[in-house]
């Protein structure tokens, strides 16, 4: 693995992408083309990222851990923290395009990608857990079950999203 | 009214704080960070605060993180944007660490395994709800142009899932096209029934 390419997909996929997740697919792609991610590891970075405090877009700290140890975690760490800085041209440039159709346009056709690629990422994640198969040709109730109901409860706004997570590990243990 | 600005001290405990409870993601983190730098402390004022947090929407990157960015710039220059960011930082990222090192060391035991199977499902359907959240708030907008603007959103969405999944098209270049269609059509429909100016 050769450290600085593995710190520039980590900067690249922050670089061009907004909000906590949206470097997940960029990262999600690039990582597992080189081999150098599991599914499993994008899943479980996602579930620690979920339960921490602070923001979720530290869930690649986790994932820089699960696969490169100590160095990756500071990799991660390091490539996250630097785009956010960029806001502060941002802010300078934002003044003078404020409002304009085609800036507001570009931000949310991003949006609107990032949405749908994420669930297809998600779904993806299930799959290659052999927890549902292509097509839907054999369903295992249980992983489904337990995110839709996931879902159900995400969206009330009313339970916390760790104790969501720490709910679905209960089902877990127990119904196998 | 304003309190006076915060020596850099008091910055890097109030973050540190915030690092350190805002346990349940970006939401909790946003509440928390709120609540200290406008209601509880009153170093920044409520109109201020939802303009920064305007901009941080199309800053590249953590928008938290952004946000942490500006307010320590706000504050206290650079020296501000510094304390800021490690205070939040270090206090979620060593737990984000431990948590990951711990899971590391028990992830092969059964009990590990059995559990798996049933966050991994719960991770997705929270993932979901993100999504849904984030192409919701987009698709408010594009109904505010009109039906054909609804549509359009539908489908970029549509189709950039797909052709990641499907085709195996590459993320960045999927995304920039989104960007880029979204941003003429926006520019044509906004020409063709141009959003009324609020006069002042």
């Amino acid at each position: 693995m050769n450290p600085l390419l593995y710190f520039w997909l980590f900067l690249k996929a922050s670089l061009f992408s907004t909000g906590g997740f949206g470097n997940l697919p960029s990262l999600h792609h690039d990582l597992l083309a080189r081999g150098w991610a599991t599914e499993s590891q994008f899943a479980e970075s996602m579930m620690v990222g979920q339960i921490s405090p602070g923001p979720n877009g530290l869930w690649v700290i986790s994932l820089g851990y699960l696969t490169d140890g100590l160095r990756g975690t500071l990799c991660a760490l390091l490539a996250v923290s630097l785009p956010p800085f960029l806001v502060l041209i941002v802010e300078r440039i934002y003044r003078a395009v404020e409002g304009h159709p085609a800036v507001e346009g570009f931000m949310r056709g991003l949006t609107l990608a990032i949405s749908g690629i994420f669930v297809v990422i998600l779904l993806n994640l299930l799959h290659s857990a052999g927890m549902i198969t292509p097509f839907w040709s054999s369903v295992n109730a249980r992983p489904l079950t337990i995110a839709i109901a996931a879902l159900l409860l995400g969206s009330t706004k009313r339970v916390p999203f760790p104790l969501i997570i720490i709910l679905g590990a209960v089902v877990g243990l127990l119904w196998h | 009214m304003l309190a006076p600005t915060p020596a850099a001290g008091p910055l890097l405990r109030e973050w540190l704080l915030i690092g350190l409870q805002s346990f349940g993601g970006g939401n909790a983190t946003f509440a928390l960070i709120r609540q200290t730098f406008v209601e509880r402390k009153h170093w920044i004022e409520a109109g201020e605060f939802n303009r920064l947090f305007a901009l941080v929407q199309i800053a590249p990157g953590i928008n938290l993180l952004a946000l942490n960015i500006l307010i320590g710039k706000r504050l206290l220059g650079w020296r501000g944007i510094l304390v800021s960011l490690f205070g939040l930082l270090l206090p979620s990222v060593a737990v984000a660490t431990l948590l990951t090192a711990g899971y590391a060391r028990v992830q092969h035991t059964a009990i590990a395994r059995n559990a798996l199977h049933g966050f991994l499902p719960a991770t997705v359907g929270l993932g979901c709800v993100t999504s849904i959240q984030m192409a919701h708030t987009s698709l408010k907008e594009a109904k505010k142009e009109g039906r054909l603007s609804l549509v359009l959103g539908l489908v970029l969405l549509a189709a950039s899932g797909l052709a990641v999944g499907k085709l195996g098209w590459a993320v960045l270049p999927v995304l920039f096209l989104a960007g880029c269609i979204q941003a003429m059509a926006t520019g044509w429909l906004r020409r063709k029934a141009p959003v009324e100016e609020p006069t002042r």
